[in-house]
């Protein structure tokens, strides 16, 4: 959804017909500094706060759980006095990958800022949509969740340092030197809490991952699709890595960042990852097909990612016109194990219809 | 029994009137027919109106289970987020709908939307919007409706400029809706857009709920707290709502639909009566071999029945053809325009178009009825007699029924309204007719048994003639009547209405100039500032503001209109028909209408509650005043007192007087040019407004005149049909006066003497018997829908005219008739049996 | 007395120029006082008789006299005046109107031709008491029978001394003994009267009633024998 929304990015500008608005461009050298830049940057175009995670209940079955919170900024005016002029659009989505039940679970929200109902703080991470929120007290995240038939409420607390991805937290997207963003990771994160499925609550305890990421330059016309996952490695280290596509499916960028059990850490150059597709599975609503199964070469790491899943689509025509897959997944390396997280996969439907 | 099966051969008598009279059949049919397609053109046009209503309502709002709404003027935004966050609700849609003025004239609604929530209730009508939002978030956007566009000539990427305060905008129309998403003539905007532009900042008029599954909505609605004046709908009440609007006027329409069928249902009694007097000796004939008493009445009754429906089926038709008709040519509002929809689909609901055909047998059986008892009663032995063809009438039998029905016609006149409608006075005109009509044979009777024998034997043959033919003379008359009376009654109601409401125009307007912001336009006000420069306008001599705003006072009820302005000591320049004697002494006083006084109970010298900038305030009732021109209520309160109770200072009205030498169209020029409103604002001369006024109502009441014209001509139809009928019949009769030595001439001269006559009588009658209906509308009916007093006004001299028109139509006719029943052989007519 | 009363001069009348003449050059003549029964098949063109000599009728060649004067040189006004004065009319199917009493339908031709109101009423009763129903003046046609109602229509004829009676099959709705009745009052009181008359019948027995009988046939008045 982050890609798929990134890619929308190109809408707003191509839409005004007289831009009014500067927005701050991503520059190298300024590093993100914690806790200030965890709150939101409203003079930037977009923006995301992005929790996802495996849980695990009482009886043991595993679910996949995604929070998502965006901020975009419209090519506004500021000077209309009115309570509704905000120029913060606030959009929110929640998934929960059930295989127990075969079924995702998800639910999205979007308004603009304003009259309390919709904002996102400076300064901390605090954001919401009416009793949809992402807050932090006393350390620690808190999710809450209440969509129609299922709802979440969780406490994330983070058992490790934030990792700044590229470098001190500049992220490279493509190769234009503009094509960057703001970017940093919560890897780790402790979850415990409650997950309501209809009208059975069921507590739940696991590990998630947060990542806080902004940026006004959108990607390039050229860049179609992006693939992205992030990893919790049970050997208590992490794994980010992503690769954006153009319109022929050949990789016009990549990088990543390796966190080793040792608290060292490695950036991933372009050529230093590679996503090789294996199994497709095919969407029965959409009809679009999506390689569920991957190998991925990351710096040292060489693992096998299968998903929790295969019906992990998301389609969210309805507000942001974007269907993609993104979904819980496990990496093995050899033949076992390695870690859990969640993997994204965007632009292999139709170009995205808005256009 | 076989009751039906051997009532073929009475059948037969009857059919044959088919191949006999095929002008009387088709005329009774036509008269049923004439008055179901005006009951069921109204009936249909409102319901498409109403269903237009709903569907625009629906189209706009989506799936909104409830709208919270206020009046034009709105509520306090603050009233969104507390909504919004409240339990239960799951959408929360906050909507500003203002009437544009547009640059060149004319007007535009604009719904200001958070297209982001908006989407959420009606996704398939923003789905295509999906990805501009942001460009409908800029300040200049506009989205318009494929029928705003159409109308207004504009696409994608056109502009359109408002008048906006003594200023101009222009709007982009960055997309124009699909076909299908709304029907109405509308542009979508952002809120934020709208509400700076056109000043209501921190004001919604709207907020369309959606509840949570399985949340109750009018039991949601009920448990809302909310700002006095604000109310939350379902869209159920709207629609209720929206009916009251039109029903006091959608009612009196049907009442003129009834006049006709009334008529047509004397008309299929007036043929079906003379068929059976003509018939009496093939019924005595049909008695006599063996047909059952009780199988000519069936035969008459069916006939009647057929008549019935074939007008029923030919006037649901045409009342259906009629309402697509003036749906096409001006919209839906029944030419009042209470609704401001427009719609050119007419409503087709099956039941309602099936009762309407029923309605037509029904009518056309109740008027066969008395003839079917008459042609049962035939005594076979004496109808068979030669010589006894025309029975003597039985006059005076139902006397006592006629006077019961006055009595009880009378009485009905006092009962109060149901359900806000009238029925009692409708009841009390149907009676009061009835009786009426019952009454006409006594009455002739009486008028000619008081009339002295002429000398000249022309006149003598005349009148004995008449003597003996009361019955089919009284037959005849019925259908004129019941026209003639009910044309009597609507137009006296008319013209009170017309002169009270000049009268009224006369005291409501006395200033010399009038300034007011363009009808539907709320994008301009007269500010403080503003009116001080209209004050210092050269020719000035006095200004006068006035702020008009609408109120909710209850859910299911229109809203009513506040008007504040000046008020003299005891507002001695109001058109005040009642004043309290004491009144609470810590209250600001107010002056309800009528409407106001009779439909909230509001009593004189008590209190009413305005909702005033969102609290409730205590008025004292001073006085009751009459306002024509708003019959959903109106209440008028200082304008000093309201702009400290409610901090407003804008104002949308101003009256002027003009200075010794100034002239209305030199200084209204001046006050254009010196406001730059252009045609935001319109500067009328007192003289011009109230001559739009009058148009206005003359054209509101035109269908009026016409439905009265044609029950009118279906009445004096119905007479000169009974003329012909007679004449024809009297053939021998003139044959045998033309060798006795009578001249042609003499014999139609006598003819139309009869004609005149009998034209006379129904045409003194029925403007008796309406000049009584005219009391119960003026007072009873009139009072009771539009909730006004008339002074009651008889328009002697348009009503005598048209009287004396009617009785030398009656005498020519007759005169007519009898050319061609005299231009056969004198002699052959006196062989044949007559 | 200069002239008879009535003079058929070659009278010719035929409905269409390429149809047979209904009559055909017939000439007669009749005297005053005298009383002469018509016979003549149905449609032998009786009746088309009676409307020429009525004036009702216009022939196409030939002419009506009637005291000297020809109905051809009168307009339909002058025609009707004569009718009125001079004629009077029975028919078979009474034609007494239902409305008036039996004393004001006697009257109408009185009515008409203008006599003094206070005569009329003396003279009607004279009359009705002459055909018999004296103290009917007041009554209702609707009371009367049949032969009754033919006496009021004789009454009604004969009322203003008219100097022709036309009577077209005056018994045909009547039952023997009435007819006869009828008949012998027809014939005295034409002559009582002064005037003279037709009686258009196809009965021999009515026909035995008059001075003498003619069989029409379109083209002359043939005597008859019928006593």
């Amino acid at each position: 959804m982050r890609r798929a929304l990134w890619l929308l990015a190109g809408w707003a500008v191509a839409a005004a017909a007289t831009p009014v608005v500067d927005y701050p461009p991503v520059r190298p050298g300024v590093a993100v500094a914690l806790p200030a830049d965890a709150g939101a940057h409203p003079d930037f175009r977009t923006e995301w706060w992005y929790v996802t995670g495996w849980l695990a209940g009482p009886d043991g079955g595993p679910l996949g759980f995604q929070v998502t919170f965006f901020r975009t900024r419209a090519t506004l005016r500021r000077d209309n006095p009115s309570a509704f002029a905000s120029d913060q659009v606030l959009i929110a989505h929640v998934a929960v990958s059930d295989p127990a039940r075969g079924r995702l679970w998800h639910d999205q929200r979007v308004a603009r800022a304003g009259f309390g109902l919709a904002d996102a703080a400076m300064g901390r991470t605090d954001v919401h949509l009416r009793d949809w929120s992402l807050s932090t007290r006393d350390g620690r995240l808190q999710a809450r969740i209440a969509a129609e038939d299922f709802g979440l409420t969780l406490t994330l607390e983070p058992r490790q340092a934030p990792l700044y991805n590229g470098r001190d937290g500049y992220s490279q997207k493509g190769p234009a030197a503009g094509s960057a963003s703001y970017y940093y990771s919560l890897p780790g994160l402790a979850v415990h809490g409650q997950v309501r499925r209809g009208a059975q609550v069921l507590a739940v305890t696991g590990s998630a991952w947060l990542d806080h990421e902004w940026s006004s330059s959108p990607l390039d016309e050229a860049s179609v699709g992006w693939d992205w996952v992030g990893l919790n490695l049970d050997d208590g280290g992490a794994l980010m890595a992503f690769r954006i596509r153009d319109r022929e499916g050949h990789v016009r960028w990549a990088g990543g960042t390796w966190r080793a059990a040792d608290g060292r850490v490695q950036v991933l150059a372009p050529a230093e990852v590679a996503f090789t597709a294996g199994r497709r599975w095919r969407s029965p609503r959409t009809g679009i097909g999506y390689p569920v199964q991957w190998h991925l070469a990351a710096g040292p790491l060489s693992l096998t990612l299968t998903p929790l899943m295969d019906d992990q689509e998301s389609d969210s025509r309805q507000s942001t016109g974007a269907v993609y897959w993104e979904g819980a997944i496990e990496a093995q390396a050899d033949g076992r194990r390695f870690g859990r997280g969640y993997l994204e996969l965007t632009g292999y439907g139709d170009r995205l219809k808005f256009r | 029994m076989r009751p039906v099966g051997s009532a073929a051969p009475s059948l037969a008598v009857f059919g044959a009137q088919l191949r006999d009279r095929p002008l009387r059949l088709f005329v009774s049919i036509a008269a049923i027919a004439v008055g179901i397609a005006l009951a069921a053109a109204v009936y249909l046009i409102n319901e498409s109106a109403l269903a237009e209503f709903g569907r625009a309502t629906r189209e706009l709002s989506g799936t909104a289970d409830l709208a919270v709404r206020g009046t034009k003027a709105g509520f306090d935004e603050s009233l969104y987020p507390q909504l919004a966050t409240r339990a239960g609700v799951r959408v929360a849609s906050p909507v500003l709908a203002r009437e544009a003025a547009l640059v060149g004239g004319g007007t535009l609604s604009i719904e200001g939307v958070d297209p982001l929530v908006a989407a959420q209730l009606r996704p398939e009508l923003y789905g295509d919007l999906a990805g501009r939002y942001v460009t409908l978030l800029e300040p200049d956007a506009l989205v318009l409706s494929a029928a705003a566009a159409r109308e207004l000539q504009l696409a994608q990427g056109g502009t359109l400029a408002l008048r906006v305060g003594v200023g101009e905008r222009t709007l982009r129309v960055v997309a124009v809706l699909p076909e299908g998403a709304t029907t109405r003539r509308v542009g979508l905007m952002d809120i934020a857009s709208l509400q700076w532009l056109t000043g209501s900042l921190g004001r919604l008029t709207r907020i369309d709920l959606r509840l949570a599954p399985g949340v109750d909505a009018s039991r949601y609605a009920a448990s809302l707290v909310l700002p006095a004046g604000v109310d939350a709908m379902t869209p159920a009440l709207e629609q209720t709502r929206a009916a009251n609007l039109t029903r006091a006027y959608r009612v009196n329409l049907d009442m003129l639909a009834l006049v006709a069928l009334l008529t047509g249902a004397f008309l299929v009694y007036a043929t079906q009566a003379l068929a059976v007097m003509r018939r009496r000796r093939q019924l005595a004939l049909l008695r006599a071999l063996g047909v059952r008493r009780i199988e000519l009445r069936l035969a008459v009754l069916l006939e009647g029945a057929a008549v019935g429906a074939a007008g029923g089926l030919a006037g649901t038709v045409l009342g259906w053809l009629i309402a697509r008709l003036v749906l096409s040519l001006q919209g839906a509002d029944l030419g009042a325009g209470l609704l401001q929809v427009q719609t050119t689909q007419v409503a087709t609901p099956p039941f309602a178009l099936a009762a309407f055909i029923a309605t037509g047998v029904v009518v056309a059986v109740a008027g066969a009825w008395l003839p079917a008892r008459r042609a049962a009663e035939v005594a076979p032995a004496r109808a068979l007699k030669a010589g006894d063809d025309d029975a003597p009438a039985r006059v005076h039998e139902r006397v006592a029924l006629a006077l019961g029905l006055l009595l009880s016609g009378a009485a009905l006149a006092f009962v109060p309204p149901v359900r806000g409608l009238p029925l009692g006075g409708y009841a009390s005109i149907a009676a009061l007719l009835a009786g009426g009509v019952l009454l006409v044979p006594a009455f002739v009777a009486a008028t000619l048994a008081h009339l002295p024998s002429p000398r000249a034997p022309l006149a003598a043959l005349v009148l004995a003639r008449l003597r003996l033919s009361i019955g089919q003379s009284a037959v005849s008359l019925g259908a004129i009547v019941v026209s003639f009376s009910l044309m009597v009654a609507m137009a006296i109601m008319v013209h009170s209405f017309r002169d009270s409401f000049e009268r009224w125009l006369g005291a409501v307007l006395p200033a010399d100039l009038y300034l007011r912001v363009t009808p539907g336009a709320d994008t301009f006000e007269l500010t403080p500032a503003e009116a001080t420069l209209l004050a210092a306008v050269p020719g000035v001599a006095r200004l006068e503001l006035r702020r008009t705003l609408q109120l909710s006072l209850a859910r299911d009820l229109p809203p009513v209109v506040l008007i504040a302005r000046p008020l003299e000591a005891g507002a001695g320049n109001l058109p005040i028909i009642a004043r309290a004697t004491v009144l609470e002494p810590t209250l600001p006083v107010a002056y309800v209408s009528e409407a106001l006084h009779d439909l909230y109970g509001v009593p004189l010298g008590g209190s009413v509650e305005l909702p005033v900038a969102g609290r409730k305030v205590r008025f004292a009732v001073a006085g009751i005043w009459r306002d024509y021109a708003r019959s959903t209520g109106s209440v008028i309160v200082d304008l000093a007192s309201w702009e400290q109770l409610s901090g407003e200072r804008r104002n949308t009205e101003a009256s002027v007087w003009l200075g010794a030498r100034a002239t209305a169209q030199s200084v209204g020029e001046a006050i254009s040019a010196r406001l730059h409103a252009g045609d935001a604002l319109q500067v009328i001369e007192s003289g011009a407004l109230k001559d739009r006024a009058l148009a206005a109502f003359d054209r509101a009441f035109a269908i009026t005149y016409a439905l009265e014209a044609v029950a009118v001509g279906i009445g004096l139809l119905s007479v000169v049909l009974a003329f012909a009928v007679q004449a024809l019949a009297r053939r021998a009769e003139f044959g045998m006066l033309r060798h006795l030595g009578l001249r042609r001439a003499q014999v139609l001269a006598m003819l139309a003497g009869e004609g005149a006559f009998m034209g006379a009588v129904g045409v003194a009658y029925g403007l008796l018997l309406g000049l009584v209906l005219s009391l119960v509308l003026v007072y009873v009916v009139n009072r009771q829908s539009f909730h006004w007093t008339l002074d009651y006004v008889v328009p002697l001299g348009q009503l005598l005219a048209v009287a004396l028109t009617l009785v030398a139509a009656a005498a020519l006719t007759a005169g007519l008739a009898g050319r061609v029943a005299t231009s056969g052989s004198v002699v052959r007519a006196v062989r044949e049996d007559w | 007395m200069s002239a008879p009363l009535l003079v058929l001069d070659r009278l010719v009348r035929r409905f269409g120029p390429d149809r047979p003449a209904v009559i055909d050059g017939l000439s007669f003549t009749l005297e005053a006082g005298e009383w002469v029964a018509i016979m003549g098949e149905s449609g032998v063109g009786k009746s088309t008789l009676l409307n020429v000599i009525a004036g009702l009728d216009r022939p196409d060649e030939g002419a009506v006299r009637i005291d000297g004067i020809d109905l051809g040189d009168l307009d339909d006004d002058a025609l009707t005046l004569l009718r009125r004065r001079s004629m009077g009319f029975v028919f078979q199917a009474f034609h007494v109107l239902p409305y008036l009493s039996v004393g004001r339908n006697v009257a109408l031709p009185l009515s008409l031709n203008g006599v003094d109101e206070r005569q009329v009423r003396p003279r009607v009763e004279a009359m009705l008491a002459e055909v018999g129903l004296a103290d009917a003046f007041a009554r209702s046609p609707r009371e009367l029978s049949g032969g009754e109602l033919q006496r009021v229509a004789i009454a009604r004829a004969l009322v203003h001394r008219p100097r022709l009676v036309l009577a077209d099959e005056p018994t045909g709705n009547l039952d023997p003994k009435s007819a006869t009745q009828v008949l012998a009052l027809l014939a005295r009181t034409v002559r009582a009267y002064g005037g003279g008359g037709l009686l258009i019948t196809h009965s021999r027995a009515a026909a035995a009633s008059a001075d003498r009988a003619c069989e029409f046939d379109g083209r002359a008045l043939v005597p008859l024998a019928v006593r």
